[in-house]
């Protein structure tokens, strides 16, 4: 079963070659593919060997996985993923407890070296570990036996790629991204807080037919996170002729204008929501009116507020702690070095009037 | 007066050496003076000053040594640069990190000796860098301080020394003791059959003189005298009181320049005067105006008026009637009286009753271009020529009004002048304010 | 250290550091100047206090007087330039007016980007010719020290940085807005102990100068 092709399982349920080649158009769509590359994908998705996919969870809220399974389109896209390689999945599948297990280690098996590890959550260390379990066994030690026997790992979600949530400080947990555990083989991160399930499908399926993408510096793939929201948003205008939303509910809310001053985080985060966007192409963020969080940027947790102006300090101690501090601190600093120099003067003074002879007061 | 006082400077011990250092100090004897004056000379003013500097050069522009030479050093605020190596490293509230970091290295002797030229051949102390500093900075002030260093320490030109030592024996720079006057009042009173009272127990002013009129322009005593009369003022000389010029404040001699400050302020306390007239002397006006009651610790009991602000009040309550002089006259404004001294309009109120054709110099008064003989210079006579150098720049300010006669009312612009004249066999003389107004008194009926 | 963290470093404790310097700065300068000794003048002033004088000193030395323009005027104007389109900038640009808020609680409309980037860009322009005058000049050359130099260097820095994040030069956006914050602290906290001071300094000094001259009735 495993040396089946993409195509053969889609004919055998039942799909007409004409269905196939939707699923293949909106896949490069999504992955914003040029005709060549995309007449070359859908080639290779037809003799592209079924892919395996094992997807475990760590540290996480199942937002990604929502996210996942709601998306609309590519609808075929997704029915490929979880219909048909999902190989494993604790949150879709029907078993539990031992059972469970035990059809985890099967799927490895059959596919050990070869298959696809899908991770959503971040890894704890702190206590040993303790904070994140399963079977009895501790996250670190569960995906790092199960990277062992990965092609690639895929780390979903921000939490998987940057540490997300459960990173942010203080980082009770001591938590880290996959990245972190897995340093032998590939790992792609497609940030998000959650991501887009086209994303996740696309590069997916990317994967399956050329292998790992073009990556960044923070190895999210290029396709999806070269450019950043505010290269992309349709807002910009409003940006560059400064006009600003000052709340949620004035004139320029109304007007659509930019939302910088309300703190969005478009002009440092890198992802595909302006072009893919959300609910089946609905809408993003912004769109919707509002500030782009910067959730698939590392550490979008602590960037001072989600409500924080990019431009201004994120308050890492007390303000008035600091100006209070500074001025006091100042102000002594001015007097000692004014007395010390007041002292050196009074020296001179009398040095001068013991080598002077002249009369103290000329009127007298 | 005592002469002992002269303890207070290094000279006192022996006269001057010839070499432009005075006494017989050490080298580190002198720069411990010299640094002991600085610090004590600081405050929140010359503070401002030293810390506001950008480093913008454009005070160079505005002075006649850089103007007429183009050397860098004489940048106004570079002549300062002792002092202000020495608040930097010393004074100023960044003090302990200039010297943590070794920003600013120690003053030496070498320095010092190095910048007595910068100091006091090339500043006539005229303020004209003080009005194109974009910080506001009164390098002037700076200069005269750091030259009080330099008094300490005993690095003064001789030739400036000379007149200050010598002020402070015989209460006049240039030779003018109280005999000398005397004798002068009386053959002036002889030869122009003029009434100068001198000595008068009482009187309502009392009138003071340059030492460089009763020595070069006895005249202009003269016409004071004239001009007192004619107006029919309660005034008087004073034996005791008369020379205005000081120059113990130009060489940087505190104490002599309190000593010949409160000669003055002594005799008009003697005779209960309410008014102090400086007569045509620019550093007078500075000395006396400006900081005589600085000196005094306390306001003064009188006023004190430049002799031509005296003129003008005079005109204009009607005291003072002139005959026309219609001739074209171009005015140079005395840095101090007029620039660093507030005195602009009283001598164009003169020149309009005179209903003289006035010929106002390029840029002036306040950017009026100095004679260049101001602040001690015109004594030191191995400046002349440097001074010759930017006295070109006042002799074409002068031919560009194309007017028929100078005048002025400083006669330590006019002994500059008439040095320049001769100079460069000029053919222009430059006159006194005074001696205009007393040549054109109106005839009383 | 990446584009991500040098932003984070820049606009948290680098920029309370620096916040902290330059208030600790400032305030150390001006109080070591104003309680040392006052000096007091006792002389009859000619025409009132001086403060009048003082103050209008503070707005009329912005420019030169008339007399000594044809000696100055072209390199005030490269100044101005400088410093205009540094205000601009620094002012109007609504990034930059959102850090004021944050600061100050005062705000006001921003200007569009492209006159922002015009403004920098002829600043940055002003500002290098001034570096060329003052490494040619040979008055300049005699005044200049390690103060002059640095103190350009850190004026040009958020110059250039703020411009290549504006048009997105130098690829990694985040290492260059995180760079530009980072210069702008560094400003912030050098100012006070530089020749930078002289934006709270000259309103003193000419203050001391034209009250000065004001009680004589001195042309200021
Ligand atoms: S709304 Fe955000 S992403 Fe869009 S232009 Fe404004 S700052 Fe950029
Ligand atoms: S006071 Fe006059 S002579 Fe002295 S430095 Fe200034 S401009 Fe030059
Ligand atoms: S003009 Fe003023 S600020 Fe500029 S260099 Fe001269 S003293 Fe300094």
């Amino acid at each position: 079963m495993t040396d089946e092709t993409i195509r053969d399982v889609l004919t055998r349920r039942g799909l007409s070659r004409r269905a196939f080649l939707q699923v293949c158009a909106s896949v490069t769509a999504a992955l914003a593919l040029s005709p060549a590359e995309a007449a070359d994908m859908t080639k290779r998705l037809e003799t592209a060997e079924r892919p395996t996919v094992i997807y475990l969870s760590y540290q996480e809220c199942t937002g990604c996985l929502e996210s996942l399974t709601r998306s609309f389109s590519p609808g075929i896209a997704s029915l490929i993923f979880n219909d048909i390689s999902l190989a494993y999945n604790d949150t879709l599948q029907a078993a539990a407890g031992q059972a469970a297990e035990t059809a985890k280690d099967t799927a490895m098996k059959n596919a050990w070296g070869k298959y696809v590890l899908v991770v959503d959550g971040s890894v704890p260390l702190a206590q040993n570990g303790a904070y994140c379990a399963v079977a009895g066994r501790s996250a670190v030690s569960d995906l790092k036996r199960a990277a062992g026997g990965a092609a690639a790992v895929v780390a979903v979600g921000t939490c998987a790629a940057f540490g997300g949530l459960p990173y942010a400080a203080p980082n009770p947990t001591g938590a880290v991204p996959v990245s972190e555990i897995v340093r032998d083989r590939p790992v792609i991160n497609i940030s998000g807080c959650p991501p887009i399930a086209e994303v996740i499908t696309g590069v997916i399926l990317y994967y399956t037919t050329f292998g790992v993408p073009a990556l960044d510096h923070l190895h999210r793939p290029m396709n999806f996170y070269g450019n950043t929201i505010h290269d992309r948003c349709y807002r910009r205008p409003f940006y560059d002729r400064g006009m600003f939303a000052k709340t949620f509910d004035d004139e320029g809310a109304r007007q659509g204008w930019c939302l910088f001053e309300l703190g969005c985080k478009g002009p440092i985060t890198h992802n595909a929501c302006p072009t893919t966007k959300w609910n089946g192409g609905t809408s993003y963020p912004i769109e919707s009116g509002h500030p782009c969080l910067g959730c698939s940027e590392p550490g979008f947790w602590d960037k001072g507020g989600f409500y924080k102006a990019l431009s201004t300090p994120t308050g890492h101690w007390s303000r008035t702690g600091v100006v209070s501090g500074a001025v006091a601190a100042g102000v002594a600093a001015g007097l000692s070095t004014a007395a010390v120099a007041r002292a050196r003067q009074g020296r001179a003074q009398k040095k001068a009037a013991s080598a002077d002879s002249e009369p103290k007061n000329p009127t007298s | 007066m005592n002469t002992t006082t002269l303890g207070a400077g290094p000279g006192a011990a022996r006269a001057p050496v010839g070499d432009n250092k005075q006494g017989s100090l050490s080298d580190a004897e002198r720069l411990d003076r010299a640094m002991t004056s600085f610090l004590r000379d600081f405050n929140t003013t010359s503070a401002l000053y030293l810390e506001a500097c950008v480093h913008c050069g454009q005070c160079a522009e505005a002075c006649q040594y850089y103007v007429q030479t183009g050397d860098p050093k004489y940048t106004p605020i570079w002549k300062v640069e002792p002092i202000k190596q020495a608040y930097k490293r010393l004074t100023g509230p960044l003090a302990p990190l200039y010297r943590l970091f070794g920003l600013k290295k120690a003053v030496t002797i070498e320095e010092l000796e190095q910048w007595q030229e910068l100091l006091y051949d090339s500043c006539t102390l005229c303020g004209r860098c003080t009005l194109v500093c974009p910080m506001g900075i009164d390098i002037p002030s700076l200069v005269l301080a750091a030259r009080h260093g330099m008094q300490e320490a005993g690095l003064v030109p001789d030739d400036l020394w000379g007149p200050t030592e010598r002020a402070r024996r015989e209460g006049s720079p240039l030779g003018a003791t109280k005999q000398v006057l005397k004798e002068r009042i009386a053959w002036l009173t002889d030869d122009n059959n003029v009434t100068i009272p001198l000595d008068r127990e009482q009187a309502d002013i009392l009138v003071t003189i340059s030492s460089v009129e009763i020595m070069k322009y006895p005249q202009s005593i003269t016409a004071m005298a004239r001009v007192m009369n004619h107006i029919g003022a309660s005034w008087t000389f004073r034996s005791d009181g008369y020379e205005a010029t000081n120059f113990n404040m130009l060489s940087g001699d505190r104490t002599g320049q309190r000593e010949a400050t409160m000669r003055l302020i002594n005799a008009a306390l003697a005779i209960n005067a309410k008014t102090v007239i400086l007569p045509e002397c620019g550093h007078a006006y500075q000395a006396f105006r400006w900081a005589g009651a600085t000196m005094y610790g306390r306001p003064l009991p009188f006023r004190v008026v430049h002799i031509s602000e005296y003129l003008a009040e005079e005109l204009r309550a009607g005291r003072l009637s002139l005959k026309s002089d219609a001739r074209s006259m171009t005015f140079h404004d005395p840095c101090q009286i007029a620039r660093r001294g507030g005195v602009t309009e009283a001598p164009r109120e003169i020149f309009r009753a005179l209903g003289a054709d006035l010929r106002e110099m390029g840029p002036t008064p306040a950017g009026n271009w100095c004679c260049g003989g101001g602040g001690g210079v015109i004594t030191i006579h191995r400046a002349d020529s440097l001074r010759h150098r930017v006295f070109h720049l006042k002799m074409q300010q002068v031919e560009d009004t194309g007017a028929a006669l100078l005048v002025s009312s400083c006669s330590n612009c006019r002994l500059t002048f008439d040095d320049g004249q001769d100079f460069f066999h000029w053919d222009k003389t430059a006159h006194s304010l005074v001696e205009l107004v007393a040549d054109n008194l109106a005839e009383r009926h | 250290m990446n584009g991500a963290s040098v932003l984070d470093f820049a606009r948290g404790p680098v920029f309370e550091i620096a916040l902290a310097m330059l208030i600790f700065g400032i305030a150390w300068r001006l109080v070591g100047i104003f309680a040392l000794r006052r000096p007091v003048d006792y002389s009859e002033p000619r025409a009132g206090t001086g403060w009048g004088s003082g103050l209008r000193m503070i707005v009329s030395r912005s420019w030169p007087r008339r007399e000594f323009r044809e000696r100055v005027l072209h390199w005030d104007i490269v100044s101005y330039i400088f410093h205009v389109g540094y205000a601009v900038a620094i002012l109007g640009y609504v990034p930059h007016i959102m850090l004021i808020r944050n600061l100050t609680g005062l705000q006001w409309p921003g200007l569009p980007g492209g006159v922002i980037a015009f403004a920098a860009g002829l600043s940055a322009g002003a500002l290098l010719a001034l570096l060329g005058h003052r490494l040619t000049s040979p008055v300049l050359r005699r005044l200049s020290n390690f103060d002059d130099y640095f103190s350009w260097l850190l004026a040009f820095t958020p110059l250039v940085t703020g411009l290549m994040a504006y048009y997105g030069i130098g690829g990694n956006y985040q290492m260059v807005l995180g760079l530009h914050i980072l210069a702008g602290d560094i400003l912030f906290a050098w100012l006070p102990f530089g020749k930078i001071m002289h934006v709270i300094l000259l309103a003193f000094s000419r203050g001391t100068t034209g009250a000065a001259y004001g009680r004589r009735g001195a042309p200021i």
